[in-house]
C-alpha cells in the first residue's frame, strides 16, 4: 500500500483516513492573529525586601545611637569633684565656680549637657561623705576584729563556724 | 468540702511554693533590716545612720578622683557594692540597749547563707561579731555587730566586697574621728 497520501497527500487516498480527517477537521488549527489587550495589568510592586533593610538600617543606627551616647557618658572624667572640697556640710556648688575656667571649644562639643545637675551633685556630694563615713565605720571595726582576733586568748574567740 | 479542697489544690500548693520561695530569699537577703533598733535613737547621745543604696552608690562613685590613691582605693572598693547601711548608737549611761535589740539582728544573719567569721567576746571591751554572706567564692554581703556598754553599732555592706582592702581604710581619708571605737587599757584579760 501506497503511504505517500498519509505523508503528503499525493498517493491514493485511503478512506479509513480521510473518515478520519472529517471527523478530526474541526479540530484542525486555525490561525488567528495575535491580539493584545489595551491595557496591560500592571503587577503590584513588592516592597517588603526594602521596607526589612530600612528597618534594619534604622534600627542600627539607633543602636550606635544609644551605645555611643552611653559610651560618651561613661567616658567623661569625674573633673567637677576635683574643685569641690570633701569636708562634710558643704554649702551648694555653683556650676560656675565648678567650672571656673574657660572649657575649649572642643570641649564644649564633647559636652552637650553637663554630667551633673546642681541636685544631683548635692546628692552625690553628700551620698560621698555618706559612703566615705560608712567605710571608716566598717573599716574600724573589721581593724579591730583583726586585732582583738590576733591578741585574743582562745577564750575570747567563741566562734568562728556557721551559726544558726 | 473536699470537692473545694481539690478545686483549690493546685493554688494552695503555688501560693505555698512562692511563700517558700519569698522566705528562702528572704533568709538569703544580704540586706538586714534595722528598723528594731530605731527606738534607741532617742536615747543616744550620737547616732550614725547611713543607708545608701547602689544608685547612690554609683553616684558618690562618680565624684571620687581616679588620680586620688585614696579614692581611687574607696572607689575600688565600692565598686562591687550594692549597699551600704551602718547603724551606730552611743550612749552616756549603761544598759540603754537590751539583749534582744542585739537578738533582733543576729536572727536575720543565720546560716546558711550567713557565716560567722568572728566572735569576740570581752567583759571591758565588749562584742564584736563579723558575719559573711558568700556569693559562689566571693562574699556577696558583710554585717558587723559591735557591742559595748554604751555602744551599739551594725555595719551591713550589700555585694561584693573586698575585706582586706576594706581593712586598710581606717584612718583615711580625712573624715572626722567619730568616736566610735574609744581607746581603752588592754588589760581585760
Amino acid at each position: 500500500m501506497n503511504d505517500d497520501y498519509l505523508w503528503d497527500k499525493s498517493g491514493e487516498p485511503d478512506p479509513e483516513i480521510q473518515e478520519l480527517e472529517q471527523i478530526l477537521a474541526p479540530l484542525r488549527y486555525q490561525p488567528t492573529p495575535l491580539e493584545l489587550p489595551n491595557e496591560l495589568p500592571t503587577r503590584r510592586r513588592n516592597y517588603f525586601p526594602l521596607l526589612a533593610i530600612a528597618a534594619t538600617v534604622l534600627i542600627a543606627l539607633l543602636a550606635a545611637g544609644v551605645w555611643l551616647k552611653l559610651r560618651t557618658e561613661e567616658s567623661i572624667p569625674p573633673q567637677e569633684a576635683k574643685s569641690v572640697p570633701a569636708v562634710p556640710s558643704v554649702p551648694p556648688v555653683n556650676e560656675a565656680v565648678v567650672n571656673n575656667t574657660k572649657p575649649s571649644i572642643t570641649s564644649v562639643r564633647r559636652r552637650h549637657k553637663p554630667v551633673f545637675t546642681k541636685d544631683d551633685r548635692e546628692e552625690a556630694l553628700v551620698a560621698k561623705e555618706q559612703v566615705m563615713l560608712a567605710l571608716r565605720v566598717a573599716s574600724e571595726k573589721l581593724k579591730l576584729a583583726q586585732r582583738r582576733t590576733q591578741g585574743a586568748s582562745p577564750n575570747q574567740i567563741k566562734n568562728q563556724h556557721k551559726v544558726g | 468540702m473536699k470537692l473545694l479542697f481539690q478545686k483549690l489544690r493546685l493554688p494552695l500548693i503555688a501560693v505555698a511554693l512562692v511563700t517558700l520561695a519569698a522566705l528562702v530569699a528572704q533568709a538569703q537577703d544580704p540586706r538586714i533590716q534595722t528598723a528594731s533598733l530605731d527606738h534607741l535613737a532617742a536615747k543616744a547621745s550620737q547616732t550614725v545612720d547611713v543607708n545608701i543604696d547602689e544608685r547612690l552608690i554609683r553616684l558618690a562613685a562618680k565624684l571620687l578622683s581616679d588620680k586620688d590613691s585614696d579614692e581611687k582605693e574607696v572607689k575600688e572598693i565600692i565598686t562591687g557594692l550594692k549597699g551600704i547601711y551602718v547603724r551606730s548608737f552611743e550612749f552616756e549611761a549603761d544598759g540603754q540597749y537590751t539583749a534582744a535589740d542585739v537578738d533582733s539582728i543576729r536572727t536575720q544573719l543565720r546560716a546558711p547563707s550567713w557565716t560567722r567569721m568572728v566572735n569576740v567576746a570581752s567583759k571591758k571591751e565588749g562584742g564584736l561579731e563579723v558575719y559573711i554572706l558568700m556569693n559562689g567564692e566571693q562574699i556577696g554581703g558583710l554585717a558587723v555587730i559591735a557591742t559595748d556598754d554604751r555602744e551599739l553599732t551594725v555595719v551591713n555592706l550589700v555585694g561584693l566586697v573586698n575585706l582586706d582592702k576594706l581593712a586598710k581604710l581606717e584612718g583615711q581619708f580625712g573624715v572626722p574621728e567619730l568616736g566610735i571605737e574609744k581607746a581603752k587599757p588592754k588589760n581585760d584579760q
